[in-house]
């Protein structure tokens, strides 16, 4: 029948355009990979259950990687006064009492990373004030590529 | 007739169905007892059995809304015409005078790629929602947060894409949030026409993608006073639910009454622990933490009808409280008072929502002469408020201060108010039928709560379309419409409540960062569509061209705020142009002896589709340190399509596989050679249906399995994450029987019958690794009722 030839010229004709386009995909490999955020590492500064001091300074040491390029670094510090958790460490620390905040610690801060680099060390200076409430904290870290894939970690930190 | 006899020895029985007003009646089932034979139809209700050998035959006909025909018929040495006149059947609750267009032949005279489903379909395939409901149909997707909560996602695109009209007006909530779930109540919906593919010539602005239309539900027959009461039960999260629904007609006049109520615990995964982002949550029992719900929907209907005029209000009211998985409020892990929550699976507890959309339509058609009128006027109120305990993100206040007026348990509410106005003619010159009308719509939209996402907006919009259809001969249709649309859109400035640090120059100052300015823009657009359809015996053709548009939505030109949800920050974009598509459509249909196969490919370009683009940049201030999301536009390619093959084997068996599959790719723009986000991936659903015939007592019993193949979606964009493939099986039992002369409609189905764990590419909680509900028994029985003893029963 004539019919059915049209039918089937027809299946066979999508089929072979998806097979391309399946195929086409390979071709081009985009990134599809997210940056990496190394917490473990020896010289990596905070670390899950680390504890600061108030009234002092130190040195955030913070390093991310990536496959392509890395975009930017965010780095952000709350109180975990309520428990609320954003820690992506599987050890959990010792947390003090759920308390109610007064003048709690915070600091949001986005770092810029210089074009073409596929790894990168992160050394912020951040002072800790020393009226500031002490007890449970977080330390977040988000790094993005240059395509726009984002990873995060989350640490639990103590600030006495 | 034009079809010749093939062989001298077989002959023709050529069946000519009317009804009792000897009008034609097309799309009847008309076949021959124990034989596989099946009728060509031609049009005006007539049924050609082409090649019969001599010998006795049972002709069977029937047809919904109609009592069955059966007759005994001997062919001889000749060819037999029959006519056959068909009676309503008063006991169906369904107007079929008014319905003059059957299934069959409303796709063949449609130009777009239409699917039809009936509650039937519905009861059969019963999801959480309606548009779960639908999701077996190859190109219709959903997405949503779990069973209860979803929204139709059609070729892989949703949210303001898709354009759900119900009773003929277009249903406004927030289309563009995944967290919430359409405000239509599944057990009022009888009938849903699914429009795959570029429609705004027809539907307006948003129709980009396609259309979900729920019809209006078919008028009680006259003199009839009954209803029906469905019941509902599901196992996976303890839901009953009951939909009991009441009509009454005289001659002229009538009432419809319907109240649904659901009610439902969490529901359960095939999972112990899952992890959001990384952070590892274990689930009591393999209950989803809060995720329970209640539901309670009212409808109420009134009005006239006689030969020439009818006229039909609508009152509804949907009111959902559902609760949102605790150990992740949208994308953001939280830790839980796991005790608390797990005390009881029922309970709703913070965060959850609460929506409720109020509805009164009025539509009114007027037959005069050859034209036919038709009026529909809507008033919408949406009201969805989202609850959660105040938790201080960026620069927010640690404390709540005492001094808001904002409650603080309020984290955001919206507030929408739309009025509409349809006016269409639909004349009927020789060979022509014209359609043409104008479309109105003025929305006003409010915000409230402690978090900000989308500023408050006004908008007005207006549209006016002409619409013709030309039957060219009995074969061919063209179809060639135009659009005009104009609308204006006022977002309404936002300032924070609360005071961020601005460094500038070493030297740190408070600001309140105005989210929102106060944006007015004006959109005009003309849309188009030319297409043909070519109808033969055995073979259905369709094609159509078309331009279609989207204007940008508030949230798009307007929005600058932090969405915890997502960790994103959204910055709009005020200069935003409307959205263009241009979409080729071509559907194919062929019907050979025990084959139907249907092929529907599309391809689709859109020369500046408005993305949400993931940048590599974080913003301190406006973002409190989150990743910058931009919106933008790129020019994107999209093709694919879907295939329907049913054999049907047996009178009582058949086998059928439905499979979609969808391309995109974006070709301008940060994202250049990446696809679109939420694309769903190539899938084939495999079913085997065994529906014994002459089981009496029992009618329309049937035993169908259901195998879902989906591929992997390795072909990701930022922020997605590439989803496994995976296989899942369903089984659908159902049958009806008569209980003092009511036919009660019992279905069955067991969802996810092996309990597998797999994640939904177009799941919101794809992101955070939520797996898809786990095994679920759907018990859902019909019973209607009847107080009148109808007098014309024979």
């Amino acid at each position: 029948m004539k019919q059915v030839k049209i039918l089937k010229t027809l299946c066979i004709t999508i089929g072979i355009a998806a097979l391309i386009a399946g195929c086409s995909k390979d071709k081009d490999a985009k990134d599809t990979e997210y940056p990496t955020i190394d917490v473990t590492a020896s010289v990596a500064f905070p670390k899950q259950c680390s504890e600061l001091t108030r009234g002092q300074k130190f040195t955030a040491k913070i390093l991310v990687a990536d496959n392509a390029e890395l975009g930017s670094v965010s780095i952000d510090v709350h109180h975990n006064f309520d428990h609320h958790s954003h820690s992506t460490e599987v050890t959990e620390c010792n947390m003090a009492a759920v308390k109610t905040p007064v003048k709690p610690f915070l600091l949001v801060k986005s770092i810029p990373i210089p074009a073409g680099n596929k790894s990168y060390t992160v050394s912020e200076q951040i002072n800790v004030p020393s009226d500031i409430d002490p007890g449970d904290y977080h330390f977040m870290i988000r790094v993005t590529d240059k395509e726009g894939w984002q990873t995060m970690k989350g640490l639990s930190i103590k600030i006495k | 007739m034009f079809y010749c006899i093939a062989n001298a020895k077989l002959h023709q029985l050529i069946v000519t169905v009317i009804d009792d007003q000897n009008k034609p009646v097309p799309g009847a089932s008309v076949s021959l007892e124990k034989h596989e034979m099946v009728p060509v139809a031609a049009p005006d209700g007539v049924y050609v059995f082409k090649e019969l050998p001599p010998g006795d035959y049972r002709l069977h006909i029937s047809m919904t809304g109609y009592k069955s025909f059966r007759k005994k018929i001997t062919v001889t040495d000749h060819d037999i015409s029959l006519p056959v006149t068909l009676h309503p059947d008063v006991h169906v609750f369904q107007e079929v005078v008014v319905q003059n267009h059957t299934i069959g032949q409303r796709k063949k005279e449609e130009q777009l790629n239409l699917e039809i489903v009936k509650s039937d379909f519905i009861q059969k395939n019963l999801g959480g929602s309606l548009m779960q409901s639908l999701e077996r149909l190859p190109g219709v997707k959903t997405i949503g947060i779990g069973p209860g909560q979803s929204k139709p996602l059609i070729r892989g695109m949703g949210f303001n894409r898709v354009v759900v009209i119900d009773r003929g007006i277009k249903h406004e909530g927030q289309q563009w949030g995944a967290d919430h779930g359409l405000e239509i109540d599944q057990f009022a919906t009888e009938e849903v026409e699914i429009i795959k593919g570029a429609a705004s010539f027809a539907y307006g602005s948003d129709a980009i993608a396609g259309a979900i239309n729920v019809k209006s539900p078919a008028l009680p027959a006259a003199n009839t006073f009954g209803g029906d009461i469905n019941l509902i039960g599901k196992t996976n999260n303890a839901l009953y639910g009951t939909s009991l629904n009441i009509y009454g007609r005289t001659k002229k006049w009538f009432g419809t009454g319907r109240v649904t109520l659901q009610d439902y615990g969490d529901y359960r995964v095939p999972a112990n622990r899952v992890y959001v982002y990384d952070y590892p949550v274990d689930l009591h029992n393999n209950y989803l933490r809060n995720t329970a719900g209640q539901e309670a929907n009212l409808h109420f209907s009134t009005g006239y009808i006689n030969k020439q005029f009818r006229s039909v209000f609508y009152i509804s009211n949907t009111y959902s409280k559902s609760g949102f998985f605790a150990n992740a409020h949208g994308l953001e892990p939280r830790n839980v008072d796991a005790a608390m929550h797990d005390r009881s699976s029922r309970d709703i507890l913070m965060p959850y929502q609460e929506v409720n959309h109020f509805k009164l339509i009025n539509r009114s058609h007027l037959r005069l002469n050859n034209h036919a009128l038709e009026l529909e006027a809507g008033y919408q109120n949406n009201f969805r408020e989202e609850y959660n305990r105040y938790v201080n993100h960026g620069f927010m206040p640690a404390i709540y201060p005492g001094t808001m007026s904002i409650p603080i348990g309020l984290e955001r509410a919206f507030n929408k108010n739309v009025y509409s106005l349809n006016i269409k003619d639909q004349l009927k010159l020789n060979r022509h039928e014209l359609q043409f009308g104008i479309n109105g719509e003025i929305q006003s939209n409010t915000i409230n709560g402690w978090s900000f996402l989308v500023p408050s907006f006004d908008q007005k919009s207006f549209g006016a379309f002409i619409y013709d259809k030309i039957f060219l001969n009995n074969r061919t249709l063209l179809h060639g419409a135009v659009r005009y649309d104009h609308s204006h859109i006022h977002i309404h400035s936002y300032t924070d409540w609360f005071p961020s640090p601005l460094e500038q120059n070493g030297e740190t100052s408070e600001i309140h960062i105005e989210r929102a300015g106060d944006i007015k823009r004006s959109f005009n657009s003309v849309t188009g569509s030319i297409g043909i359809n070519y109808n033969r015996a055995q073979i259905e053709l369709k094609a159509n061209a078309g331009k279609s548009y989207r204007v940008p939505i508030a949230k798009e030109l307007g929005a600058n705020g932090v969405n915890y949800h997502y960790f994103s920050y959204e910055r709009g974009n005020a200069s935003l142009n409307p959205e263009e598509s241009y979409q080729l459509d071509v559907t194919a249909v062929l019907h050979k002896n025990k084959w139907r196969i249907q092929v529907s490919p599309f391809f689709n370009y859109f020369p500046n589709y408005i993305y949400l683009n993931p940048t590599a940049q974080h913003d301190y201030l406006y973002g409190a340190g989150n990743q910058v999301f931009e919106y933008t536009q790129s020019k994107v390619l999209r093709f694919g399509g879907e295939l329907q093959v049913k054999y049907q084997a047996r009178e009582n068996l058949s086998a059928e596989i439905l499979a979609e599959y969808l391309y995109a790719e974006q070709l301008s723009g940060n994202k250049r050679g990446y696809t679109l986000p939420f694309s769903p991936p190539p899938s084939a659903l495999l079913n085997l249906t065994y529906g014994p015939v002459h089981t009496e007592p029992f009618h329309r019993t049937y035993f169908s399995v259901d195998y879902r193949i989906t591929a992997a979606q390795n072909n990701i964009v930022p922020p997605e994450k590439k989803t496994a493939g995976y296989a899942v099986m369903n089984i659908q039992a159902g049958s009806r029987f008569n209980i003092q002369k009511q036919q009660v409609q019992l279905s069955l189905q067991l969802q996810n019958v092996f309990n597998t764990r797999y994640l939904n590419h177009t799941s919101f909680y794809r992101l955070i690794g939520l797996p898809e509900q786990g095994r679920n028994l759907v018990l859902s029985v019909k019973v209607p009722f009847n107080f009148l003893k109808n007098k014309q029963e024979i």
